[in-house]
């Protein structure tokens, strides 16, 4: 930054730098000065229709909105003169003319914009004597509340859904007194980020449906965390209330989430209570029935002493921190002593050794740089759609170039698409294809490779062999600039690969492993965890024995002989590492259900169970030994960019379309599926898609 | 002089005969004394007795679960737990005060923006289990609908100073 | 073989046995009916004065309550701590009410209406009173707690310390009547009770036997405050009520002793033959019921010495002056010529 660019001005007699082009709002923030706003938020456009930031400009003949004015040189600014604070006192009686007094029993109060500015910055006296005006409430769907009477028209979720979302459902009918926010159709909102909506209204008209009534923001404790629903990490503020999730709300990370949250992160906190796992428990005459531990813990032995480590096959599944999957491999490798592990339960065989092949190394952040993004069998709205909404902002503000190979629903921006095919790949890095040209011309091109739709594929290797030389060739990866990023899905699989979760020797694999189930060759199976739905459940029978250690009551429980009960991510203190290959802790924020356990305690008490206990009694000792193993992972919160390293294997790559990755976004992962919410919004999509394919089908 | 006046004061015992005087006038002075259950000294319509919950005179419940209350109550005696009832209006499941932590400050009634949680004039509550004290809901309400009308009235003469 | 003394048994000995066994009866049994309500009137004056109206729901005005009062004693359990010595523990609530009824047999209620009519009556009554004492001091040893032991110790140096003053008082007015028959000395007040020329000491008596009868303000050995309840802290029941009954037996007779000395018995404030009509047994209970509201009344009035204090008063005060007025009184008549 060169001094050129920075002014100098006063605030309120206060002698302050900054940024030519701030608005004065903005500069007055950075220096500790607060002003009155309902409107403006920094992430979204000016439209200075709430009149609230009025402050007083010497010169200027009237109060100025500060939101929308630029700084100056030698601009004096007052913002608590008699004039600016007679503007801030008119405008929000103005305001509460039509807001109904209703804040006993809205949702809102407590954390209310409006409530807190009327007391800074109102007066206790109205002259308004007239009827209040009513307005009737639209259905946003299954997640959004609406209260349309206290709207304040401040339009900041009809900016949202246009310009961030990329919905433009929202909008505002009438003028003075007889606007009304809402869809302009009466329907629910199609987008994956809705629920941020509710956060951005200052006022209670879009509430939380699921929240509703249910606490209140002052008897709620709250713990910082991640969201593992999908690959981001996203960071979150659990709000929970005598041991009972409540709420869940998106914490300003620029790096990753800016602050926003997918509906998935926020909504799906009811499934944290719902058909839990909250016992250990045995199957008896065909009945799973609750036991206690030291009763698992003795049938357990049984089977372990009946198998022998060969026919012993182990499966994680999704949503387990760095620390469950180090000590499930441990316990299978170490005290089980078989080699028959996998946590890749989708089929791909990426094992760790360069992690530029699996990772989002350039970072999320990275996406704001960048001028051209190449889509490899990604969809990125159902996949990240925070990222989604990174990418939709480079291509609104900097119109940023979005090319795609593969299947992909709506992105919210266009795409130029090209055939569905992993030949096309060939093609670019022969440099025979039109997108060729296009990424040859880009100076900071990247490429975003879906990891579900690529690396299951079984001509992975050469495909990754492909993309690497398409980075080579075209710049995406340079000294300055790293561009090559593979978008994961799952908030385990990194960490997985980095831990070595995956047969080290000779061990079978999840394809391995699912032969041998159909042959009937295993002698005891470990389900760790659920899946997402790319087994089937009914591939998971066949065992003499099987083990589900897992949170909920689900398919997989049903098939197990022995349930042993273990932690959501709200319930323990865990590393995650996200698709960027960064670590995160999140904390804990309640405890497990009744008799269930941090997972990584379950796994260390049944090893001394089995005599062959695992080397650590603590996190801290766990944590150290993980480290050991994958020292990247030390360096909680950075982000590491992976070295440049050849990987793949040269041939040639089939000619298959590269999948969907998501069919039910809101049923991706067990929490998901065991929450009604989630529920509600995925058979409210898939009627609309049904809808949508009748009407193209007429 | 002073101190022989003193001592002959004390020596004379006056001091002892004023004392006795007193006691003498009192012997002979209206008593105080109400015979408790038989008689009983006139309340204050601000008297603050038993909680209870109120109801609208069409029987819908006054209060709207805004826990306003709970978050005030210095004895942090209320609980209440809420969701949005069948109708979509918004109502407690589950309110408790816990009268043995009670301190009966009354700033729960003052809180209540719908005059829903009242202290009664009621204050003939006592029980032999501490656990009778443990009022819900129901019994909230139901003490509610017994002394609604010396309610209504105390909260009528009190409503000028509010 | 002879019994000893079967001479002694005849038809006249036996009769004049049982007309002294009815006699006593005539005087003990109501004067535990004067006990009973006694506690009823020190509860009724005692809220009069702190304005009250104290029990009111046994009984027309709360009169049934004494009665009350004793079935609830009766029936309580006699509790006797493990650690007690369990003999002395039972005699000791007896060692107190029986020299407190024995006195009674030389008090004259009414010109010649005394069981013994003795010369020395005086010197009995002080022999007699006294013997209390030991019955409080058995209580507080044989309780063997810390609480009684201590009630004990004070009642005893108490009770000692004020016998001196009393007795001193009691000699000016042996002076003036010049004999130790009480119904003598009642006889000597027909032309003016004693109380009038012998007005300090009567006020010395009045606060002794407040002392003597341990009660307010001079109730150390059962100070709550620091003893619990002093030397009866171990007592329930039934020796519980005896050590009450001994002490309320105990301000009655001190009352009677002071009226019969100090106010002239039985006989009418002024001799007229109207006043002469009534019975002297009226005057007599008159003259101890004011003296009981007396009780009473600085029990209501007057805040609990300390102990020290107590002492002080007793021996650097009453002693000395007590003494000083034998000496003036007794000078005095010598001078007047009034030695009979």
């Amino acid at each position: 930054m060169t001094e050129n660019n920075q002014v100098t001005l006063t605030i309120n007699g206060k002698e302050v730098q900054a940024e030519k082009g701030t608005p004065i709002i903005e500069a007055a923030r950075q220096n500790g000065i607060e002003i009155p706003h309902f409107c403006y938020h920094k992430r979204l456009s000016v439209p200075a229709n709430c009149r609230m930031c009025l402050v007083e400009i010497k010169g200027a003949p009237k109060p100025t909105p500060s939101c929308y004015t630029p700084v100056m040189q030698d601009m004096e600014v007052h913002t608590d003169s008699p004039v600016a604070k007679k503007a801030q006192k008119g405008v929000m009686e103005l305001l509460l003319i039509n807001h109904p007094l209703d804040c006993p029993i809205c949702d809102q109060g407590g954390m209310c914009d409006l409530q807190d500015m009327a007391v800074g910055y109102g007066s206790d006296r109205s002259h308004y004597q007239e009827e209040k005006r009513a307005v009737e409430d639209k259905n946003l769907g299954p997640l959004i509340r609406t209260v349309m009477t206290r709207c304040i028209h401040c339009t900041r979720c009809i900016r949202f859904a246009t310009e961030v979302a990329g919905v433009p459902e929202m909008g505002a009918t009438g003028r003075g007194e007889n606007m009304k926010v809402g869809t302009y159709v009466e329907k629910a909102l199609e987008s994956e980020l809705s629920g941020n909506m509710i956060d951005l209204c200052p006022v209670g008209a879009l509430c939380s449906k699921p929240y509703s009534f249910t606490a209140r923001p002052w008897e709620l404790e709250h713990t910082d965390s991640i969201d593992t629903m999908d690959g981001l990490g996203s960071a979150v503020r659990v709000y929970h209330r005598g041991g009972k999730v409540m709420r869940i709300d998106p914490i300003e990370n620029n790096e990753i989430n800016e602050e926003w949250l997918s509906d998935a992160g926020r909504f799906s906190y009811d499934g944290l209570g719902r058909n839990r796992l909250t016992t250990p428990m045995l199957r008896k005459n065909g009945k799973l029935s609750e036991c206690g531990w030291p009763q698992a813990f003795e049938a357990i032995k049984e089977a372990v002493a009946k198998a022998k480590p060969a026919t012993t096959m182990g499966l994680a599944g999704e949503q387990l921190s760095a620390e469950d999957l180090f000590s499930f491999n441990a316990f299978m490798k170490q005290t089980l002593k078989t080699d028959n592990v996998d946590a890749r339960h989708d089929g791909s065989t990426v094992t760790a050794g360069p992690r530029a092949k699996y990772v989002f190394g350039g970072g999320v952040q990275s996406v704001d740089k960048a001028d051209l993004v190449l889509l490899v069998g990604s969809d990125p709205r159902l996949e990240a759609p925070v990222l989604n909404a990174r990418i939709r902002k480079n291509v609104m503000n900097n119109g940023l170039k979005v090319l795609s190979v593969g299947a992909h629903s709506d992105l919210t921006y266009p795409v130029e698409t090209a055939e569905n095919t992993a030949q096309v790949i060939e093609q670019i890095a022969a440099g025979e294809h039109k997108f060729s040209k296009l990424l040859e011309k880009a100076e900071r091109p990247m490429i975003i490779v879906g990891a579900k739709a690529t690396l299951a594929r079984k001509d992975a290797p050469q495909l990754f062999h492909k993309l690497h030389h398409i980075a080579d060739a075209y710049g995406v990866v340079t000294k300055a600039w790293y561009g090559f990023n593979v978008l994961n899905v799952s908030s385990t699989r990194v960490a997985a690969l980095d831990l070595e979760v995956y047969p080290e020797q000779k061990g079978k694999d999840t394809d391995g492993i699912l032969t041998a189930l159909k042959g009937g060759k295993v002698d005891l199976l470990v389900l760790y965890g659920e899946g997402n739905t790319h087994i089937p459940v009914a591939d998971l029978e066949g065992a003499k024995t099987t083990i589900f250690i897992g949170t909920h009551k689900s398919a997989y429980a049903h098939l197990a002989d022995i349930v042993l009960p273990s932690a959501t991510y709200t319930e323990k203190s865990a590393l995650w590492v996200n698709t960027e290959g960064r670590v995160q802790e999140g904390k804990k924020a309640v405890n497990p259900p009744m008799q269930a356990k941090e997972d990584w305690k379950i796994f260390r008490a049944l090893s001394g169970e089995l005599g062959k206990a695992l080397p650590f009694d603590s996190q801290q000792q766990l944590r150290a030994l993980m480290i050991k193993k994958a020292p990247v992972l030390e360096q909680v919160g950075e982000l590491v960019t992976p070295t440049w390293e050849k990987f793949g294997v040269a041939g040639k790559v089939k000619n298959e379309a590269f999948e969907l990755p998501i069919q039910q976004f809101y049923k991706t992962n067990a929490i998901m599926r065991a929450s009604q919410v989630m529920d509600e919004s995925q058979e409210l999509a898939e009627a609309r898609k049904a809808a949508q394919q009748t009407k193209k089908a007429s | 002089m002073k101190k022989l006046w003193q001592n002959l004061r004390q020596f004379l015992l006056l001091d002892m005969v004023a004392g006795f005087a007193v006691t003498l006038k009192n012997f002979f002075s209206p008593k105080f004394t109400i015979n408790y259950p038989l008689e009983r000294t006139p309340t204050s319509p601000r008297f603050r007795g038993e909680h209870a919950l109120r109801r609208y005179p069409n029987g819908e419940e006054r209060c709207i679960a805004c826990k306003l209350c709970e978050a005030i109550c210095p004895a942090q005696a209320i609980v209440i737990e809420a969701e949005a009832r069948e109708d979509g209006s918004r109502r407690t499941t589950r309110y408790d005060i816990d009268m043995v932590k009670c301190i009966y400050c009354g700033l729960c009634e003052e809180a209540c923006p719908v005059d829903a949680i009242v202290e009664g004039p009621n204050f003939e509550f006592a029980a032999e289990d501490r656990k009778n004290l443990l009022y819900d809901k129901d019994k909230l309400l139901q003490n509610g609908d017994e002394f609604e009308i010396r309610i209504a009235e105390r909260l009528m003469k009190d409503a000028p100073y509010r | 073989m002879e019994l000893p003394f079967i001479e002694l048994l005849t038809w006249d000995n036996i009769w004049a046995l049982v007309i002294i066994v009815l006699k006593v009866m005539a005087i003990t049994l109501p004067l535990f009916g004067c006990v009973a309500y006694l506690t009823l009137a020190e509860r009724k004056v005692i809220g009069y004065m702190q304005l009250r109206i104290g029990p009111n729901q046994v009984g027309p005005k709360g009169l049934g309550q004494p009665l009350a009062d004793v079935v609830k004693m009766m029936f309580k359990e006699f509790i006797i701590p493990s650690d007690a010595s369990k003999v002395p523990f039972i005699i000791a609530p007896m060692m107190v009410l029986i020299p407190a009824l024995m006195a009674w047999a030389v008090i004259p209620f009414d010109e010649g209406a005394v069981l013994a009519d003795i010369n020395l009556g005086v010197l009995y009554l002080l022999a007699v009173s006294s013997l209390g004492v030991y019955g409080v001091l058995i209580a507080g040893w044989a309780s063997n707690s810390k609480y009684p032991f201590l009630g004990a110790v004070r009642s005893g140096a108490q009770m000692v310390s004020y016998e001196v003053s009393m007795g001193l008082t009691i000699m000016t007015v042996i002076l003036l009547a010049g004999s130790m028959n009480l119904s003598e000395i009642v006889e000597a007040q027909r032309g003016m009770w004693y109380m009038i020329p012998l007005f300090p000491m009567f006020i010395v008596f009045i606060i002794s036997i407040l002392a003597e009868t341990n009660r307010a303000p001079f109730d150390l050995p059962e100070g709550e405050a620091e003893l619990v309840a002093g030397f009866h802290s171990e007592y329930a029941g039934m020796g519980f009520a005896l050590f009450f009954l001994g002490e309320y037996a105990n301000m009655i007779l001190m009352s009677a002793i002071t009226a019969i000395i100090f106010m002239g018995g039985w006989l009418p404030p002024v001799s007229t033959p109207l006043l002469n009509a009534v019975p002297g047994f009226f005057w007599f209970s008159l003259k101890v019921a004011f003296i009981l509201f007396v009780f009473l009344w600085a029990r209501a009035t007057l805040p609990r010495f300390r102990y020290d204090q107590l002492m002080r008063l007793g021996w650097k005060i009453f002693l000395p002056f007590t003494l000083l007025w034998l000496v003036v009184v007794a000078s005095s008549m010598h001078i007047f010529g009034l030695v009979n």
